[in-house]
Parts: structure tokens; C-alpha cells; sequence
């Protein structure tokens, strides 16, 4: 699948753009995590919990809730960006 | 002191850290560049064994918890390993083999980072959030918890402090090799003397008026503590209940000296080697957690004869100033250089043992730690 992040998340050693294949929102991030060592505890904390102001769309559509669960297609379109927030 | 030396002060802010640089006089201080611009740094400090080696502890709202390095003076900040809670094996009736499992918690914020002794170059030790202590004795390139600490027996009867349940002292005790001292928000102080693997604590005599039990054995809300330079056995301690000193390494509990001051509560303390028996605090009304009165008071406290004294002379700083835990710090210089960095970003101190007083032109994001630290060929 397609996946795209942020420029935030890129300066973590990433590219804006990757090829992943993964079966649900966990084995994406884990997957990302090994492939480039940065981005560990950047989008999930130990616990698999993502990050609070992370969020993540499955083409086009926001994932309520961030589940790690959720089941991804080969054919899906991935954003992680950061949400607006802070002050 | 030498003429090449150089002070440097170490802050940490909401948004982001900064190394300040004197020469010896510490009349004017050059800015060097942010660290981790936007994120919250807790504390910066400098590894002595190690010259040109600093650390920044960053938290940031989005990405979380980072330590970065420099090796150049801190011109340049790397993201370094931070410690992380490991997964664990886990076997299950009727697995043949085990699986591994994600901790139940996880590292929330980084604290404090305190180099290790002189004869262990690669030994650091870090304080997180929640109640955690990490041991690296690789330069950082890895972490380990500290079960000594962390899986302490009494670690059922730890409080969260209003900043989260964190560990945020860490004190190695120059005189005596492997003894370490950690203050914990709320559990209290705790000693090991064997460089961190077993701990004990050591409250008694230290209030905890939020607590059934008024002496409990733990759970006192620490908020800073502080050792003699020049006698390490004493040990000055601003606790959310009052202002104690220990005079035996907290071996026979803590001795009140809060009495006859505006008031008991604090965050900061901080002892300097050219000022031996003294230690120097910032009393703050316990409720507002501002300074009393119209603007900032410090006080010196002087052991040999149980004496307070203001050190501010008149109200050049008019108005409520309040200050961290990590908001208070010295230089080992003589005299002695006394910085206090405020929670609205500014940065006061002394560069002649408390006499007088400025406040730096310059405004920083809220501040919430400040350390010096003196660098020079001849140190």
C-alpha cells in the first residue's frame, strides 16, 4: 500500500512517501519503525497506543479512535499526519 | 579561576533549551542556538568526564519523549536512544513457544539525566515518568530500568506529584563511590550505596500533611534536594511540606529548619562549594505557588546557627515570580554564581554569593529548569 507522512514525521529520517505491505494499522507502524529506527515512540508509545495528537486516514477517511487493529488493503491509501493542536 | 574558563548555563523550557555562556565574571551571557525548538526541555546538563558533552531531555506534545546529545559544545543536538519500557516474553498455557507482549505503561516524560561517577565514563542514569529510573553504561547508546529502584517494595504506597509521578532527582555523593541518592514526586527520597542496585528509603522525619499517617515510611512529596559540596553528608531538602536538612546522609531521618520563614513551601534549592553550610531557597505561597509579598525574595539559610536570611536587598524585581523544581541552581566558582529561571522566562542571578542581583534583559519561553556548569581547560 501507499503510505504518505507528514514532513514532521519525515525529518525523522523518512521519506514523505513509502511502499508497505501490512495487514492493519500495527504491523504499518511496526513495519515503518524497523525500516527507519527514527521513528520509533515518534507515532505509538511502548504500550502500542498511538500518540495522541497523531492521526491516520485510510484513503481520504480518519480512523476514529487510531485503532491498531484496524485492517488494511493492498490497495490502500495510508496519510499519518500530526492533528492541530497545542499553544 | 582560570581566565579561559567559562560558566555555562544550562536551561530548559516549555519550548525548547539553551546554553547560555559567560566568561568568569558572568556579566554578560552569549545565547547559543535552541534546542529542540518547541518542545518542552526539562533539563540540560553537562557530562564533566566527558568535555563538549551535553544533554537535553525533551518532551514533545507530539511525538514524545527524546534525549539529544551534542559532542561539539552544543552546537549541534542529535537525537540519542531514549529509554524505553521493553517488551516482554510471555508464555502461555499451551504455547510452545513465547510470545512478547507490549509493557503496561509506558515512558511518558524524561526528568533528570545525572552522569555517573569518574571512573565509569559510559554510565549515565535517567528519571522518567511514570516512577521509572533508567542506567545506561554504554554513553546512552542503551537503556536499562533500574529494578532496584523501580520494582521497590513500597512502590504500592507512590503517589503521582502534580507534575506526574517522576523522578526527578538524582544525586551521586562524591565522597562516598556507589552511594546515589533519587527524590521521587510523591514517594521521597530514596538511598542506594551500591551505585543503584538496592535502594531504601529515607524520609523520617519528613512531613507528609496530605497523608493519614504524618511520618509514613514513604509517599512524602519532595520537591528538591540538594547536597553540601564540600560536606556531601548534609543534604538540604525543599519538600512540599517544609525545608529539612540531613546532616548524616539521611541516615537518622531529616531535621525541620522551616521555622521562621514566610512559608514552608517551595520547589527549589541549591547548595554552591565556595558557600559550604549554606543552601539557598525560594519559599512560595503554597497555594498560588507564587512568590509572597510584593516581588522575589531568596533566602540563605546558614546550618551552624539555624539562621535565615533575605538576600535580596529593597524590590528590584517588584511583582509574583514562581519557579520549578529545577529552578534554582549554582557554579562551583568562587564566589558563587546563584541563577534562579522563573516560570514566566526569566532568568536572575548573582555572580558574587547573593549580594547582587540582575535580571537578565531577555525573555525565554516559561522556564523550567536552569543549571551551571564551568568549562575551560583547566577544569
Amino acid at each position: 500500500m501507499e503510505v504518505h507522512l507528514d514532513r514532521w514525521l519525515a525529518e525523522f529520517g523518512a521519506p514523505q512517501e513509502a511502499e508497505v505491505s501490512a495487514r492493519d494499522l500495527a504491523e504499518l507502524i511496526g513495519t515503518l519503525e524497523a525500516r527507519y529506527p527514527r521513528l520509533q515512540g515518534k507515532m505509538r508509545d511502548e504500550t502500542g497506543a498511538m500518540r495522541r495528537f497523531v492521526r491516520v486516514f485510510v484513503n481520504g477517511e480518519v480512523v476514529e479512535g487510531r485503532e491498531p487493529s484496524r485492517v488494511l488493503g493492498p490497495d490502500d491509501r495510508v496519510d499519518i499526519l500530526h492533528s492541530i493542536a497545542g499553544g | 579561576m582560570a581566565r579561559t574558563d567559562r560558566v555555562v548555563l544550562m536551561v530548559g523550557t516549555r519550548k525548547g533549551g539553551y546554553l547560555l555562556r559567560s566568561d568568569t565574571s558572568r556579566r554578560h551571557w552569549k545565547v547559543g542556538p535552541c534546542i529542540a525548538d518547541g518542545s518542552d526541555v526539562y533539563h540540560v546538563t553537562a557530562d564533566p568526564r566527558h568535555p563538549g558533552e551535553f544533554y537535553a531531555l525533551a518532551n514533545n506534545d507530539f511525538w514524545g519523549p527524546m534525549v539529544l546529545r551534542s559532542t561539539d559544545g552544543g552546537d549541534r543536538w542529535r537525537e540519542a536512544p531514549t529509554p524505553r519500557l521493553p517488551r516482554r516474553s510471555q508464555r502461555t498455557p499451551g504455547m510452545a513457544e513465547g510470545g512478547e507482549s507490549s509493557p503496561a505503561r509506558s515512558v511518558r516524560n524524561l526528568w533528570h539525566l545525572t552522569p555517573g561517577p569518574a571512573d565509569r565514563p559510559g554510565t549515565l542514569f535517567l528519571g522518567a515518568d511514570p516512577h521509572l529510573l533508567f542506567r545506561s553504561d554504554d554513553h546512552g547508546r542503551s537503556w536499562a530500568e533500574v529494578p532496584g529502584l523501580t520494582e521497590h517494595p513500597t512502590r504500592d504506597r507512590w503517589n503521582p506529584g502534580a507534575g506526574g509521578p517522576c523522578v526527578h532527582t538524582i544525586l551521586l555523593d562524591p565522597a562516598h563511590p556507589g552511594r546515589l541518592y533519587v527524590g521521587i514526586s510523591a514517594a521521597g527520597t530514596f538511598r542506594s550505596d551500591d551505585l543503584g542496585e538496592s535502594f531504601r528509603p529515607v524520609n523520617r522525619g519528613v512531613r507528609a500533611d496530605f497523608q493519614p499517617d504524618r511520618y509514613p515510611e514513604v509517599g512524602q512529596c519532595v520537591h528538591k534536594i540538594a547536597l553540601d559540596p564540600r560536606d556531601p553528608q548534609t543534604i538540604y531538602r525543599q519538600d512540599h511540606c517544609g525545608m529539612y536538612v540531613s546532616r548524616d546522609g539521611m541516615d537518622d531521618g531529616w531535621t525541620d529548619i522551616g521555622r521562621g520563614l514566610p512559608s514552608r513551601f517551595g520547589f527549589g534549592v541549591a547548595t554552591a562549594p565556595a558557600l559550604p553550610g549554606r543552601a539557598f531557597f525560594l519559599p512560595l505561597d503554597p497555594q498560588s505557588r507564587t512568590t509572597l509579598g510584593d516581588g522575589l525574595q531568596i533566602y540563605q539559610y546558614t546550618d551552624r546557627d539555624h539562621r535565615w536570611r533575605p538576600l535580596i536587598r529593597g524590590n528590584p524585581f517588584p511583582g509574583r515570580h514562581a519557579i520549578h523544581r529545577e529552578g534554582l541552581a549554582a557554579d562551583r566558582l568562587d564566589p558563587a554564581g546563584i541563577y534562579l529561571g522563573t516560570t514566566t522566562g526569566r532568568i536572575v542571578w548573582s555572580a558574587d554569593g547573593g549580594r547582587d542581583w540582575t535580571m537578565l534583559p531577555l525573555q525565554f519561553p516559561a522556564i523550567h529548569s536552569v543549571e551551571a556548569f564551568v568549562e575551560g581547560p583547566n577544569r
